[in-house]
């Protein structure tokens, strides 16, 4: 038998086996967003509805939860509930929609239908989405009261997940 | 009814393999002849097996059966005939399907080549091709079932992946490929035979030669054809990314190039047995990890199929299969004993020891690049990626040796040369990579590397054109005549060693043409108005206008853009100019395209490119609104040699396969004996 071989294959054997196995089940899709501890980009949008235009500096000192979001989107039909819902237990906390790639009056029925409990700004250029670096809808970022982002989370959020983000922005 | 007759065939299969498989381990054991016969009728219906599975399920596609699952994912009335056809290919269960297949065809052909040779070896080879057989056949019929039966089949399906459905090449990249892969297989079991023996003859170094060569050449190829389709397809202007399926590729094609070269020195000097052994191992354990790659869904790539529930399946089977060779490789490496030694360093079998260090080298640099994130992760916890920078920094210098060795290499003698020897060899040459060298500074190059490559690729091809020459000479010196001499010495009697040099010529080309291409390409991304022109290297490009094609699974809008050369035109200028109103003369109609699938949100662009022989003129769409059109233009010298050159490295490989039709030796004089013997690949 060949130990130097044994030895040297176990060793690559082992390492490859790890890593790759380390990879699995991990979303090779998911980047990490640069944003977190960084200061919320600025936007100015146009609400929907009133027609009032909304700055995010004004917001401050306040947690701010900003939901990017569109009709034409399956799981955001699926987390409006949970918004609505905690936005209405939460007073203290400001929810604000931010729709792009998407029409006034969709939003309008959109909104009519299911509900609403605060601001849905429109983006209509879709640059603030840029901005954030939003890869898709729904993605929901936790904003503190100093205007620093603390989380991003991609997906429909549930009551516990919306809380458990929410609390980083209280800390 | 259709999925049904799957299963059952798939199972069936999966016994047939697994059965065969104990039969021929058996056999070897044993050394019966009767089981290897029964080991290869095993094999036979193997092959059988998976070709009727693959037909059922070309059947299903074509019948557009939505009742078998896979046609549902993939398949619909609306895309053409082709697509329908190679949609057997473009998602992961029918690709697994293929797989099979490939094998199956791969399994029995080398079994009836061999089946009356190589006895001592076959049946070993034939347990360990259909064990592998067996693992794909129990993906089929397990995590990756393409036979699963709707319910309540839908009327129409989705159709393939856009992408796949953008260009021609489509068709040929993935087969191709697979061939590549799939055919790794083959040398690998014939390894693993010669390991289990304890011996590796002289006389099995022929199958062991032809079967790593073949997959070889159809890696070679797909490895080139997925440049080009990303080339002309994805509209980014460049035709490799070191994306990790990318790598993957190109890891076992490394690994089978070391084997090729390290197989002459073990048939010339009856040294380095084991070290070949390892490498055609690990040429197939790596087209195993390329298939983990692509199919885990643990590499971020364009080629990731989504939705993969596989992974682990072939986490477990790579697994298995690195410490099967690795203890076989450390229970019985030193059984296949060196028959002869090394005598110096500076001598043809020296080089190609370097040969092997650096592509071994290299390997592990391409490795570690793609599996790095993965380790980061794994350890810190944080994202990262391995990019450009890190490839060019490492894979450039290392290229650039291998290309030096191309040219050092085969100019050396084999065996002990003197000093003066080595001058006359090594010196002339010297003076064919310094006119290149002077014909690019003068064209305008200007980048070290690529100057150091233009040097090293003209002294490569003074020696590999000298080295075709040189049996050629000593025939006409003899007195005969040029014809029958060139057709003798190369293609009759030195098949081998003229393939052989025929691959170094693509390859000199393919090196020059990368290093050219991609250092001096310039670009220039303009928005241009309706009959507005902007000048970019030599063209002036005006915007003539767009037009919406239907098609039935897409919908296509097309620019149209006219080239002109010479005449005024200057930047951007002013709009309202006619077409070509640069005043110059009239080179082409150029139609990038962005096209529009109902499946997709997103469009999908298709670039236009005009290709010379000095370079590729590519223009790509970034952007159509209304009657203003954002396109990217990019010059891209010497682009188009580079897939002319791969496929002249196939074709060498090709001619060097082309079995001799004479298998009993002759004694020849001295000096031609060393050169019709002499082996290149």
């Amino acid at each position: 038998m060949n130990r130097n071989v044994l030895i040297i294959g176990i060793v690559i054997v082992a390492a490859i086996v790890f890593v790759l196995f380390a990879g699995l089940g991990k979303d090779p899709q998911h980047i990490d967003s640069p944003l977190i501890g960084r200061p919320a980009p600025p936007f100015t949008l146009r609400a929907v509805g009133t027609g009032q235009t909304v700055d995010l500096e004004s917001l401050r000192g306040k947690p701010v939860i900003v939901n990017f979001w569109a009709t034409w989107c399956g799981p955001c039909f699926e987390e409006h509930p949970t918004l609505v819902a905690n936005a209405r237990n939460l007073p203290n906390v400001q929810f604000v929609g931010i729709v792009f790639n998407d029409t006034d009056d969709k939003i309008m029925r959109f909104l009519a239908e299911r509900g609403s409990a605060y601001p849905t700004l429109l983006d209509a250029n879709g640059k603030t989405a840029i901005a954030y670096g939003v890869g898709g809808v729904p993605e929901t970022f936790f904003i503190n009261p100093a205007g620093k982002i603390v989380a991003k989370f991609e997906g429909p959020l549930s009551t516990e997940l919306l809380q458990e983000n929410l609390e980083k922005a209280l800390r | 009814m259709i999925p049904a007759l799957g299963r059952f065939i798939i199972l069936a299969s999966v016994l047939v393999a697994t059965t065969g498989a104990f039969i021929a381990y058996a056999a070897g054991a044993k050394r019966s002849p009767e089981g290897l016969r029964w080991s290869q009728r095993f094999a036979y219906l193997f092959a059988a097996l998976m070709i009727a599975a693959t037909a059922v399920m070309e059947y299903a596609l074509i019948t557009h059966d939505f009742s078998v699952q896979y046609v549902e994912h993939v398949g619909s009335t609306e895309v053409p005939m082709w697509v329908t056809i190679v949609s057997l290919w473009s998602s992961l269960e029918g690709s697994i399907l293929f797989w099979g297949f490939i094998l199956g065809i791969y399994i029995a052909a080398t079994t009836w080549v061999n089946r009356n040779d190589h006895q001592e070896y076959m049946p070993f080879a034939i347990g360990t091709w259909l064990s592998v057989g067996a693992f794909f056949s129990f993906l089929i019929a397990g995590p990756a079932n393409p036979f699963l039966t709707v319910a309540n089949p839908p009327l129409d399906g989705p159709g393939p992946n856009p992408l796949l459905q953008n260009h021609l090449l489509m068709i040929i990249h993935p087969p191709m490929l697979y061939l590549g892969y799939v055919g790794m297989t083959i040398p690998f079991g014939f390894a693993v035979a010669a390991l289990l023996r304890g011996r590796l003859g002289q006389s099995f170094l022929r199958p062991l030669r032809a079967s790593l060569l073949l997959p070889w050449v159809f890696l070679t190829i797909a490895i080139m054809l997925g440049g080009w389709w990303a080339y002309e397809v994805l509209g980014w202007g460049g035709y490799w990314a070191w994306d990790p399926v990318e790598n993957a590729s190109l890891l076992p094609w490394l690994t089978a190039t070391a084997a090729l070269h390290s197989a002459i020195v073990m048939e010339r000097r009856g040294v380095l047995k084991g070290w070949t052994v390892t490498l055609v191992q690990a040429s197939f354990l790596l087209t195993i990890l390329g298939t983990f790659m692509t199919r885990s869904g643990v590499f971020n790539s364009v080629h990731s199929f989504t939705q993969s529930s596989i992974g682990p399946t072939i986490l477990v089977f790579l697994a298995a299969v690195l410490l099967f060779s690795v203890a076989l490789l450390a229970f019985r490496i030193d059984s296949l004993e060196a028959e002869g030694r090394l005598d110096s360093a500076v001598s043809r079998e020296g080089m190609f020891l370097v040969n092997n260090l650096f592509f071994v080298v290299l390997t592990f640099t391409v490795l570690i690049g793609t599996c790095f994130p993965l380790v980061v992760e794994a350890i810190k916890g944080k994202q990262m990626s391995v990019g450009r920078p890190y490839f060019d920094a490492m894979v450039v210098p290392i290229g650039t040796a291998l290309l030096f060795l191309l040219g050092v290499g085969p100019a050396l003698p084999w065996g002990k040369a003197s000093k003066k020897e080595s001058q006359r060899a090594l010196l002339p040459p010297l003076i064919t990579g310094a006119i290149v060298l002077a014909i690019g500074y003068a064209l305008g190059v200007r980048n070290g590397w690529t100057l150091l490559t233009l040097l090293f690729g003209g002294y490569a091809a003074h020696v590999t054109l000298a080295q075709m020459w040189l049996p050629l000479r000593q025939r006409l010196k003899k007195g005969d005549s040029f014809g029958p001499a060139l057709v003798d010495t190369q293609l009759r009697r030195g098949r081998r060693r003229f393939g052989g040099y025929i691959v170094h010529a693509g390859a000199v080309i393919v090196f020059v043409a990368i290093a050219v291409s991609s250092t001096m390409r310039t670009q220039q991304e303009v928005t241009l108005n309706r009959g507005q022109s902007t000048t970019f290297a030599g063209y002036t490009v005006t915007f003539i206008g767009t037009e919406q094609r239907a098609e039935p699974h897409r919908q296509s809008t097309i620019a149209r853009l006219t080239i002109t050369k010479g005449g005024g035109g200057g930047t951007p200028s002013g709009g309202g100019g006619t077409p070509g109103s640069g005043g110059g003369t009239f080179v082409t109609t150029m139609e990038p395209r962005m096209n529009q699938y109902a499946a997709m949100r997103e469009p999908i662009g298709t670039p236009a490119v005009y290709s010379t022989l000095a370079g590729d003129y590519y223009i790509s769409i970034m952007n159509l609104q209304g009657d203003q059109a954002g396109v990217l233009i990019i010059n891209m010298p010497m682009v188009g040699w580079i897939w002319f050159s791969v496929l002249m490295m196939g074709a060498g490989g090709l001619i060097a396969l082309i079995p001799a039709r004479r298998r009993t030796y002759v004694v020849v004089p001295e000096s031609t004996a060393q050169i019709d013997s002499e082996v290149v690949a």
